[in-house]
């Protein structure tokens, strides 16, 4: 849509007076190949046509939305205030002041402030015209008529069309800038762009879009101080969790590995007990169960330990996924034993609850997927657990956790790591080519969504979702008495067969780290299985290829 | 004029009628279940809509279960007892063995025959826990196929 220029009259509408800004501006973006506006410069004005595209189109919407005619570039209103339209960060604080009403200190400081953060994101980053654009978005919310007068004095801009590529990666701009505002505790700078973030969201489509929202979300609750209930309803999680499981191969990766180092470490065994830290809907043991049953020499006596959060409603649902257990062990020929125990953290535990038999009459594994990150939100959580684990004498410990850095001590570190590793989970899920019950989708994006929430916008003993990478799992198992188990090309096989079957297959990718499985996808790995025994004792596992 | 795969009762219409063939498969059961046994998958399915009898035989498990260990050595016998348990080997082929073949053809090897049928065991198991007791209320089973967990063994590959 082109606008047929006006002449503008000589009130208020100097040319660039202020050179400060322009210098900023010029300063900022060096590599934006520093062409003028040939339109505008014919006026006078020394602005860049990228930057007024992008106010332009804004205001376009603004237009749209308040119906306010201006295609011939009238105003209709006899309200008009002039500003100089070239002089952007100016005539936005002005806005600002007058529409924010006393609470804005209408002083420059304000603007410097915001400038100076802006900036301070490297690269090509900070445009002051995206602080400038909240200030559009407050007042289009508030639909003044000064609003509208401004709007016709910048009416008569040519239109550029936004590229939605050039959108997106202002909006992962925007997202750091706000994250950044959080950071500094800059709460109304973060405010005005996590609105922002809002309107750049919704020119995305996808997995961008999905992933912008939910950060966008998180910021808000994080400057509002409005936290989400604390995630009391396990059954709500553990359903959510299921649609996971269903639409990506994230948990079925992690199951068949830990099942395959479990069956390595049971081969000769008669009696075996696994205990499962988080036994959710049992989903992992019908295939150990399966690979048990079909061991040649006969399957061993199982038991089943599993632990879980206690339930709102009182209702057992650990007895009720064991009672599912047993009936399919009776179907296979396994002699089957189960026991739940409901805890509020794993911390609570004490082994000698569990009934451990000697391990000369019983092999024991330990089992924890997803299960240990939440525990580094209490102090002395983890010590605790590990120290549990190696009184229970396990033959081998299997741990499944995301590898991705979101407990570092700096908020934007965080953010950061967070808006990448959940990017590209989203990325993997709408490359899924998941075309069945969208449902299914909305509801995995949901669980993802929950835990960026609690990520971004919980702090202390409610930030569960601490996830640590691999190398620092490592070290912590090292140190408090393991060795690693190398999990074997069986397991590689096994998981390069299942991701294979996955329609998107060719994303998905396993990756051998020091005997630690890694699924990824294309080069960004996202979770990591790994094994563990106690040091000092005979592995044993290594042999066994026959097995499955 | 000898007609193999036509159902019984239809006289040939043309020359030589009244004169009944001198060889009708469907009386010579055995060896039809030996041709049947060396049929593929497509082939016993479009072969059990011939005739009720052909049917009765194309639904017999062991059909299917050679269909399953065709390529591979074969399994030890405990074998057979859970995958009858877990729902039998026409469920097993159709459901998981033919899938995950035709998925992983490209990146076939011959030594991972045994490991693909292993894994089509292990999500046949999965499948059977899921079908019981059906705690998700948003379950739903459509015929034959899969519970939602596996659904992505049903989508069609663009391969």
């Amino acid at each position: 849509m082109k606008r047929d220029h006006q002449e503008i009259s000589g009130s208020g509408s100097k040319p660039a007076e202020s050179s400060s800004i322009k210098g900023k501006l010029w300063e900022e973006d060096p590599d934006a190949g520093g062409m003028d506006d040939e339109l505008l410069a014919v006026l006078g004005y020394k602005v860049r046509s990228s930057d007024m595209a992008d106010v332009a189109q804004k205001l376009e919407m603004l237009e749209k939305v308040m119906g306010t005619a201006q295609e011939d570039g009238i105003s209709q209103l006899g309200d008009t205030v002039h500003f100089n339209p070239s002089d952007l960060s100016g005539w936005v604080q002005n806005l600002l002041i007058e529409f924010n009403g006393p609470t804005t200190t209408p002083d420059p400081n304000f603007n410097d402030d915001s400038e100076y953060d802006l900036r301070a994101i490297p690269g090509v980053a900070a445009y002051p015209p995206v602080k400038s654009d909240p200030g559009l978005e407050n007042t289009r919310k508030r639909a003044k008529t000064e609003s509208s007068s401004s709007s016709s004095s910048t009416t008569n801009r040519p239109v550029v069309l936004i590229d939605s590529q050039e959108t997106g990666v202002r909006l992962v701009h925007t997202l750091m800038a706000c994250a950044e505002a959080v950071q500094q505790d800059n709460l109304k700078l973060a405010d005005a762009l996590v609105k922002h973030i809002g309107l750049l969201a919704s020119s995305q489509t996808g997995a961008m879009r999905k992933v912008a929202t939910y950060f966008a979300e998180a910021l808000a609750r994080r400057i509002y101080r409005i936290f989400p209930p604390d995630s009391l309803d396990p059954s709500y999680n553990d359903k959510l969790e299921m649609h996971f499981y269903e639409t990506c191969p994230y948990l079925k990766f992690a199951h068949f590995t830990a099942n395959q180092a479990i069956l390595e470490a049971f081969s000769m065994a008669n009696r075996v007990h696994v205990i499962d830290f988080g036994l959710k809907q049992g989903m992992q043991w019908p295939a150990l169960m399966q690979a048990l049953a079909l061991r040649p020499g006969g399957p061993p006596a199982f038991r089943l330990t599993g632990i879980g959060p206690p339930q709102p409603d009182n209702t057992d649902a650990l007895q009720q996924v064991g009672w599912k257990l047993a009936q399919l062990a009776e179907r296979i020929g396994i002699e089957f034993e189960f026991r739940g125990f409901v805890a509020n953290s794993l911390a609570d535990l004490e082994p000698e609850m569990l009934d451990i038999r000697r391990p000369e009459i019983e092999v024991v594994a330990v089992n924890a997927v997803f299960e240990l990150h939440p525990l580094l939100a209490r102090p002395g959580g983890i010590e605790k657990v590990v120290s549990s684990i190696k009184a229970m004498k396990p033959k081998i410990v299997t741990v499944v956790e995301q590898e991705a850095n979101h407990n570092g001590p700096v908020f934007l570190d965080r953010f950061t790591e967070a808006l990448h590793y959940y990017s590209t989970l989203f990325d993997s899920l709408e490359g899924s080519g998941v075309a069945p019950a969208s449902q299914d989708l909305a509801m995995s994006e949901l669980y993802l969504g929950r835990q960026i929430c609690n990520v971004v916008a919980c702090e202390g003993m409610d930030r569960v979702e601490r996830h640590e990478p691999l190398t620092q799992w490592r070290t912590r198992m090292e140190t408090a008495g393991f060795s690693p188990v190398h999990l074997g090309s069986n397991a590689y096989k096994q998981a390069s067969m299942l991701l294979a079957l996955f329609a998107s297959g060719d994303g998905y990718r396993v990756e051998e780290n020091n005997g630690c499985l890694m699924l990824g996808w294309h080069t960004r790995p996202l979770i990591a299985t790994s094994a563990w025994r106690l040091a000092g004792t005979e592995s044993g596992s290594e042999l066994t290829q026959e097995l499955s | 004029m000898v007609q193999n795969h036509h159902c019984e009762g239809h006289e040939t219409v043309g020359e030589n009628k009244g004169k009944r063939p001198k060889f009708f498969i469907n009386d010579h059961v055995d060896i039809l279940i030996e041709i049947l046994k060396r049929l593929d998958g497509r082939s016993l399915c479009v072969a059990a809509s011939v005739c009720h009898l052909w049917c009765t035989i194309a639904r017999n498990d062991s059909l299917w279960e050679n269909l399953c260990f065709r390529h591979v050595s074969p399994p030890p016998s405990s074998v057979r007892s859970v995958v009858l348990a877990l729902g039998g080997y026409k469920r097993l082929y159709t459901g998981y063995v033919r899938p995950v073949r035709s998925r992983l053809g490209r990146m076939r090897k011959a030594s991972w025959a045994r490991d693909e049928v292993q894994l089509s065991l292990s999500l046949f198991c999965v499948d059977y826990y899921e079908r019981l007791g059906g705690s998700n209320s948003s379950r739903r089973l459509v015929g034959e196929s899969s519970p939602l967990s596996l659904m992505f063994l049903c989508k069609p590959v663009n391969v």
